[in-house]
């Protein structure tokens, strides 16, 4: 093949890619302007398009950048990653139909104005607006510059990742800040579908130059004969009580058991993040949710992953050549339209999390956070306009810190999945659990935070600086952070809902419970599994991402300890994960029809109406929360200083 | 169609072109360049595909082919068969080459035959072509 062949195709399916992105973007604003639709597409996305979406945006480009190098370098000893199509959709069927109601009973768009509905607490929205941010800065920002940085390979060098990122960030924010939520909608169903073909073709080139699947295992099986590699083919025990990363744990020593399970919850936070739930709530119809969550997410999704996205990741294990930025590279001069194909689908991917994630994060911190509380003079055109201008200082924040600060990235990063999690309390609270307080939701989620940011880098490191060296590391007892934030989320719940009045619900919270005993009421067949449904939920995750693990690192496995065989042909846990996975979408369906938790309800939802208010004019209160911001502000700031000057560095 | 109706459909055929129809084109490249008859079959193969697809949405949604669609497809089918015969009179062409354009073609031809039969009847079919003198305004002959 020349290389003019080779060069062409990588700028040529690039300008195609910007072609179609800017034609939708001309489509959603040109119906914009009829309906006002910026920020949620005037709630009109197709409940197919928004299932496509969020099992599109549900880590797709994340699993396919770090899950399958995970898997390239540790094997089989996550098989957290292998089950991700039916972790990320539980979330979803928990939550989506309930809150997808609530906001249409409040006439709501996103999960900051229904927490601000229903718990009446600015902390909870400044919460969301920080997941949002560390999810549009740290999450989608190292997706950014992994991104960069196959560009520049695929390009020859012509393109730095500098450049590389700095070009991209242009289109994200073409697509984000030009047409909004509409634009993300329609763009984000090809980038879906882009991203998925992406995956599959990955797959069958790493299969193909690994010699066909029985090859891929002939060869993974001479790998595991060696003593040096059982650690690629086996979950290293329940729990080890180190005391962190850092702090003397090992990371080739961390992947128990309890390691996978407290991932598999950090990946459950996703569905819960303002990011997700802001499709959920432009979507016209809650008919589309059960179908999405099982058999799109779960279902197709997970189908990819633990099929192709692993045999991706263990081609790579067995060759380092079949990598994903070496494969690339090599199908450059063998395939470049392949190549080029597969590069547009992974950018696809990240740029459908990314221009989410900037969206909500700018829409937050303005409509949110901003207009209601420093400004609600704000005129609607005014709020558009300024949304844009935030949303383009996020991105070019974030191409700043991806190409000058990578480490800090990597530590917000580590951040937003965990932090999401913690949102599952006021998330609980409501749709299903009633009885957790405004005070409890609110002091709860501060705790988890906490202990999230403790467990991870960035905690430590800023404690450091402060001159305070926390015992533990990243992750003490391989115990991922989502879990330790829970833990601490869970029990400040427990203890402040049974001290505080559970009756003392605002009005419009009030409105949501009466919606869900009535329209929502489950049918007698949900009421009569509910104690099988918790046993099934409960021994699933014991046996696929819990302590059940350790019966997978040999449950496929035959003859002696010399001369082992592989039952099925394939790694035991490979296999075991693959009955995990059948096992979870059962458990999906389950959930979604049988036990009615994202089932179809087709009723009239009126509009809530607020008892008439006298609005009085709040200009003065404004101007005293920012001087309150600004005073607190600049004391945090004397303080900090203070204490980093007498006892840190 | 509503406006709504419109863009989800044309949301559709998008998609459908930008994956199954980018791997048809992908495949048949492959296979021309690796000099694989079957390779280049796998992709007219999902050329087919594509079109069954793009069909199947225009029934869903009660249409037909928009005169923009209709446009592209002839264009595209005009140029690739003028770079066709180009590199045939050029002689750079192997067998393989030649027996991948030629099926690529005559696939296309018989779908798009086999389609305008089936949506308009043989005698319609016909009747899309064949414009008499007094409907399009002119005298009898």
């Amino acid at each position: 093949m020349s290389s003019m062949s080779e060069s062409v195709w990588f700028p040529l399916c690039s300008l195609l890619y910007i072609a179609v992105m800017l034609h939708w973007v001309r489509v959603s604003v040109r119906m914009n302007v009829g309906d006002g639709g910026f920020f949620s597409a005037a709630h009109s996305l197709a409940p197919w398009l928004s299932a496509l979406v969020i099992a599109g945006a549900s880590l797709a480009a994340w699993l396919v950048l770090g899950a399958g190098s995970a898997i390239s370098d540790g094997g089989f000893s996550m098989p957290v990653y292998l089950v991700g199509g039916v972790l990320v959709a539980l979330p979803g069927i928990v939550f989506f139909k309930r809150v997808w109601f609530a906001a249409e009973r409040l006439r709501v768009s996103s999960q900051a104005e229904l927490f601000r509905a229903y718990f009446q607490s600015p902390f909870l929205v400044a919460v969301v607006a920080l997941v949002a941010v560390l999810f549009a800065i740290g999450f989608s920002g190292l997706q950014i510059r992994a991104f960069a940085s196959i560009a520049s390979v695929l390009s020859g060098g012509a393109l730095s990742p500098l450049v590389a990122s700095t070009v991209f960030g242009f289109i994200l924010f073409a697509g984000v800040g030009i047409g909004g939520m509409r634009a993300l909608g329609y763009l984000g169903f090809i980038q879906a579908a882009l991203v998925f073909c992406a995956i599959v073709a990955l797959a069958g080139f790493a299969l193909s130059w690994s010699g066909g699947f029985a090859a891929l295992n002939a060869n993974l099986y001479q790998l595991a004969m060696s003593p040096d590699n059982a650690r690629f083919f086996s979950v290293d025990g329940i729990i080890r009580f180190t005391g962190g990363l850092g702090r003397g744990g090992d990371a080739a020593m961390s992947h128990t058991a309890i390691a996978n399970l407290s991932l598999a919850f950090a990946l459950m936070g996703f569905q819960a993040s303002p990011v997700v739930l802001k499709v959920v709530l432009s979507t016209r119809s809650p008919n589309g949710f059960a179908a999405g969550q099982t058999w799109v997410t779960a279902g197709f999704f997970g189908a990819l992953i633990i099929f192709a996205i692993a045999i991706a990741g263990l081609a790579g294990l067995l060759d380092p050549a079949l990598r994903l930025v070496p494969l690339l590279e090599a199908m450059q001069v063998s395939s470049p339209w392949f190549a080029a194909w597969i590069f547009i689908g992974i950018g696809a991917g990240v740029q459908l999390l990314a221009g989410l994630s900037l969206f909500v994060a700018g829409e937050t911190l303005v409509r949110h956070l901003y207009k209601p509380y420093f400004n609600a003079a704000l005129g609607r055109r005014a709020t558009i306009t300024l949304t844009r201008v935030v949303i383009a200082v996020l991105t070019v924040v974030a191409l700043v810190m991806q190409n000058l600060t990578p480490v800090t990235v990597s530590a917000l990063a580590g951040l937003a999945l965990p932090a999401a999690f913690q949102l599952w309390v006021p998330m609980l609270g409501v749709t299903w659990l009633g009885w957790i307080t405004r005070p409890a939701a609110v002091i709860g989620v501060g705790f988890g935070l906490a202990g999230v940011v403790l467990t991870e880098p960035l905690g430590y490191q800023l404690l450091s600086f402060l001159g305070l060296e926390l015992p533990w590391g990243r992750w003490p007892w391989t115990i991922h952070s989502a879990v330790w934030g829970m833990a601490a989320n869970v029990t400040a719940v427990l203890i402040i809902s049974a001290i505080t009045n559970r009756n003392a619900l605002c009005e419009e919270a009030r409105e949501v419970r009466k919606l869900y005993a009535t329209a929502l009421a489950s049918g007698g067949e949900a009421r009569r599994f509910r104690a099988f449904a918790w046993s099934a939920v409960l021994a699933w995750f014991f046996l696929a991402v819990g302590p059940g693990l350790i019966f997978g690192n040999t449950a496929f496995t035959g003859g002696d300890s010399t001369a082992p065989v592989w039952l099925l042909g394939m790694p035991s846990l490979w296999a075991w994960a693959l009955a995990a996975w059948i096992l979870g979408v059962g458990l999906a369906w389950f959930l979604s029809y049988k036990m009615e938790m994202a089932s179809p309800v087709t009723v009239e939802i009126p509009p809530y109406e607020p008892k008439p208010r006298l609005r009085p004019d709040q200009s003065r209160a404004e101007r005293e929360r920012l001087g309150i911001l600004i005073i607190t502000g600049a004391v945090s700031f004397a303080l900090v200083v203070l204490i980093a000057f007498s006892f840190g560095g | 169609m509503s406006g709504h109706a419109k863009v989800e459909r044309n949301l559709l055929v998008f998609a459908a072109w930008a994956t199954s129809g980018f791997s048809a084109l992908a495949f048949f490249l492959e296979g021309l360049a690796r000099d694989s008859y079957l390779l280049s079959l796998a992709g007219v193969a999902l050329v087919v595909v594509t079109f069954a697809i793009h069909i199947v949405i225009n029934a869903v949604n009660d249409c037909g082919f928009s005169a923009g669609e209709a446009t592209l497809g002839i264009g595209a089918f005009g140029v690739l068969a003028l770079v066709f015969i180009a590199a045939w009179l050029d002689g750079g062409l192997t067998a393989v080459d030649y027996w991948s354009g030629l099926t690529l073609f005559g696939v296309l031809v018989c779908g798009f035959l086999l389609y305008l039969s089936t949506r308009h009847g043989l005698r319609g079919a016909f009747s899309r072509f064949h414009f008499k003198p007094a409907e399009s305004g002119g005298e009898p002959q």
